[in-house]
């Protein structure tokens, strides 16, 4: 008997088909004086007679009689009985058709149960970490987030699980290291998920930072572990899992100063990229979009930007040669370092310092010349 | 039952089917339009629930096993189930929840509904009246001369609740670290951007930051907000200081202590009182009362006495007063009808269930 169609000791065929192009369980061969008796039916009283559950409500403690029936509706068609769900029928669940005795058969006779599984799709792992940022060798303490990048689209709801971080030293787990992932966080393509340390415990001032201190530990390494219970899109386990390893340096509460980057500048006529050297490494995904290169007539240049490895730089080509003049980096307000800090403010500003800075105003606008 | 799809015409439903990727946090509107979070779709979706029942004598809904309950429902097992967000109808006093059903490519996004006697229905997002708006901030999005590269930021929603004719959300980046509440007039305009306010709250008169509200609740009339963080401090705000395109201050009052995440928080009045409750994942159900945040001046002061203190939400001199509730494992909950709160709940073992308490004995 294959796996998409079950013969009960009835006779009755139970077997998965499609229903004006959508799926639904066909149940045929039942005796001959049945077929027209249904035909006959109502909706109501094919509801009555019959009702499909899911086999994990039965067997779970539930009674035939009071376990919700699986949302959809029976229609008869040319003598045999059709399901059609109200939602698809998932791929490997287990289902049961509860089919009850007509009235005229008496009450004393009781239900019958068949069961049917659903083919379940194959599963060969194929999805796996292609990177993790920050993409350095050591954060600081008061790191404030990362990014996991996937090699295709992935599911939700796996994060709480498939995530630790232990210390390298003593392959301690560090608890409470993140923000409990409801609702998780991830780009549109479903590929990259934002992981937030918790920022209860970074934020100076706070209860939690007073009380259990920074997540991570000043001097001490410690691995992030991507375990291979994350779902692809498709419900399969990750190929392989993932780690990297960090350094823990000191705390970093200071905002971003472009004033301090070192830009290297191409010659005018030439199509060579831009390099711009940060004072320290910053937020991987910001990078990509929070900074633009404006040409002497005060309009931003076409081309590529992008994060130079390690977060350490930034680098412009662009679409049309340099031309000889005065040029700007416009840097995005939004623009963060690995701790949450911004060209405008310190993360967790503490407002009796003048230099943490005031609440965001405008973008920083570095002048250089290409000549 | 009444065409709700012709009648909510004037709020700028029109019929067809909305394409609703995911559902999160919910909210009603006027006239009994659900507000829908879809964080997949980046959307907001207003829709047509055509529940036009009145409300029975009884209300109450009390329902064990609800999580089982609707995977039965849905046809799948229990750990396809993911309820996400609560709202009862403001008029038939039925409990809807936004339910996913499995996850990735074969995730179907439910609305369910619960009736006082415990039965489940769901909204047929098919030929419905709806309305949409995009939650992405187009002025905010990337550079417009890069126009093939991958758009990669996202905001989460978190929590909405519809006042006074604007939908206020709050939300979540998955790249800056910043706190956004939008203000989207209803009916839809498409204009997100000109109320959007960026939020900072100060902790011990010291440190001013700025972070995702998790939940939120308006109260006095939907004269304040009372929020509640990620990183747990519960701050104040006065709607009338809300100004387009201007920084909003709120007024920390209260820190709920460490390993601890807001999830959900409700108004009701007791006698001619107001309270807010607020649920916790770690610590117990909190009950707090307005008048008290009122005369609660802001932390401004560090308090020596937190370093002795153990992780309790109800140390002295860490804001204003509050009241434990014995009323376990609350994940979300909403007033009812004015005289009962309800609240869904999560047993040890992960068991989910809805039940009903009356304003009186909380």
């Amino acid at each position: 008997m294959s796996q998409g169609q079950a013969q009960t000791s009835t006779g009755l065929t139970l077997a998965w088909c499609d229903h004006n192009g959508r799926a639904a369980l066909k149940i045929g061969g039942w005796p001959s004086t049945e077929p027209g008796d249904q035909e006959g039916l109502d909706s109501g009283e094919l509801s009555r007679r019959f009702a499909l559950l899911t086999t994990e409500a039965l067997e779970s403690g539930g009674d035939v009689n009071t376990v919700p029936p699986v949302a959809g509706r029976f229609e008869v068609v040319e003598g045999a009985l059709y399901f059609i769900p109200r939602f698809p029928f998932v791929a490997g669940a287990s289902y049961s058709l509860v089919a009850h005795p007509a009235q005229a058969e008496g009450a004393d006779n009781a239900a019958v149960v068949f069961h049917i599984r659903c083919p379940a799709a194959e599963a060969k792992p194929s999805a796996f970490v292609t990177a993790i940022y920050p993409d350095v060798g050591t954060v600081p303490v008061n790191l404030l987030k990362y990014y996991v990048q996937f090699s295709e689209p992935m599911s939700e709801g796996r994060a709480q699980r498939a995530i630790r971080v232990c210390r390298d030293d003593t392959g301690e787990p560090l608890e409470g290291v993140f923000v409990p992932m409801d609702p998780e966080l991830w780009d549109p393509t479903r590929q990259r998920m934002t992981l937030l340390l918790d920022p209860a415990r970074i934020k100076h001032g706070l209860v939690p930072n007073m009380e259990a201190g920074y997540p991570l530990i000043e001097g001490v390494p410690f691995r992030l572990f991507i375990d291979p219970v994350f779902r692809d899109a498709r419900g399969r386990p990750l190929r392989a899992g993932a780690e990297r390893r960090y350094e823990v340096g000191p705390e970093v509460r200071e905002r971003i100063d472009p004033r301090k980057w070192r830009l290297i500048v191409p010659a005018p006529g030439s199509l060579d990229s831009l390099l711009v050297e940060f004072e320290r490494p910053l937020d991987y995904a910001l990078l990509q979009r929070c900074i633009r290169v404006n040409g002497p007539l005060g309009a931003a240049l076409a081309g590529q930007g992008k994060s130079t490895p390690g977060e350490e730089g930034w680098s412009f080509t662009p679409a049309e040669p340099w031309v000889d003049g005065a040029h700007q980096l416009v840097v995005d307000r939004r623009l963060e370092d690995l701790a949450g800090n911004s060209p405008v403010r310190v993360f967790d500003r503490d407002m009796t310092e003048p230099d943490d800075g005031p609440p965001p105003t405008d973008n920083v606008v570095v002048n250089f010349l290409c000549r | 039952m009444v065409d709700q799809a012709t009648t909510l015409e004037h709020l700028g439903l029109a019929v067809g089917s909305p394409d609703i990727k995911s559902v999160g946090p919910l909210a009603f509107g006027p006239e009994g339009v659900l507000f829908v979070g879809d964080n997949v779709g980046a959307a907001i979706f207003a829709i047509d629930v055509g529940d036009s029942a009145a409300a029975g004598q009884t209300t109450a809904i009390d329902l064990e096993n609800l999580d089982s309950s609707l995977a039965a429902y849905l046809g799948c097992s229990r750990e396809d189930v993911e309820i996400r967000d609560l709202a009862v109808h403001p008029h038939s006093r039925n409990a809807y929840l936004s339910v996913m059903r499995g996850s990735g490519d074969a995730a179907v996004p439910v609305i369910a509904r619960i009736d006082a006697s415990g039965a489940i229905s769901d909204v047929d997002l098919e030929d419905i009246g709806f309305s949409k708006s995009d939650i992405e901030d187009a002025a905010d999005e990337d550079d417009p001369r890069e126009v093939t590269r991958v758009k990669l930021r996202t905001v989460t929603v978190t929590d909405m609740s519809y006042v006074d004719g604007l939908l206020v959300v709050a939300g979540t980046s998955n790249e800056e670290f910043s706190s956004t509440l939008r203000r989207i007039p209803f009916p839809f305009t498409g204009d997100t951007d000109s109320n959007s306010l960026e939020i900072f709250h100060v902790s011990h008169g010291r440190y001013e930051t700025a972070a995702p509200i998790r939940a939120f609740v308006p109260y006095q009339g939907n004269n304040s907000i009372l929020a509640s963080y990620t990183c747990t401090p519960v701050v104040q705000f006065t709607v009338s200081d809300f100004r387009p395109g201007e920084l909003a201050h709120g007024k920390t009052v209260a820190e709920l202590g460490a390993h601890n995440r807001p999830l959900d928080l409700v108004s009701y009045e007791q006698g001619d009182e107001e309270y807010l409750l607020v649920a916790n994942d770690r610590h117990p159900l909190i009950k707090i009362a307005c008048v008290d945040i009122a005369q609660q001046g802001p932390l401004t002061v560090p308090d020596d006495s937190l370093d002795d203190s153990p992780a309790d939400p109800v140390t002295p001199g860490v804001g204003v007063p509050r009241q434990l509730l014995p009323h376990a494992g609350v994940r979300r909950m909403t007033n009812l009808d004015g005289d009962n709160v309800l609240m869904l709940q999560q047993d040890p073992e992960g068991n989910i269930s809805l039940h009903t308490y009356n304003v009186g004995d909380l």
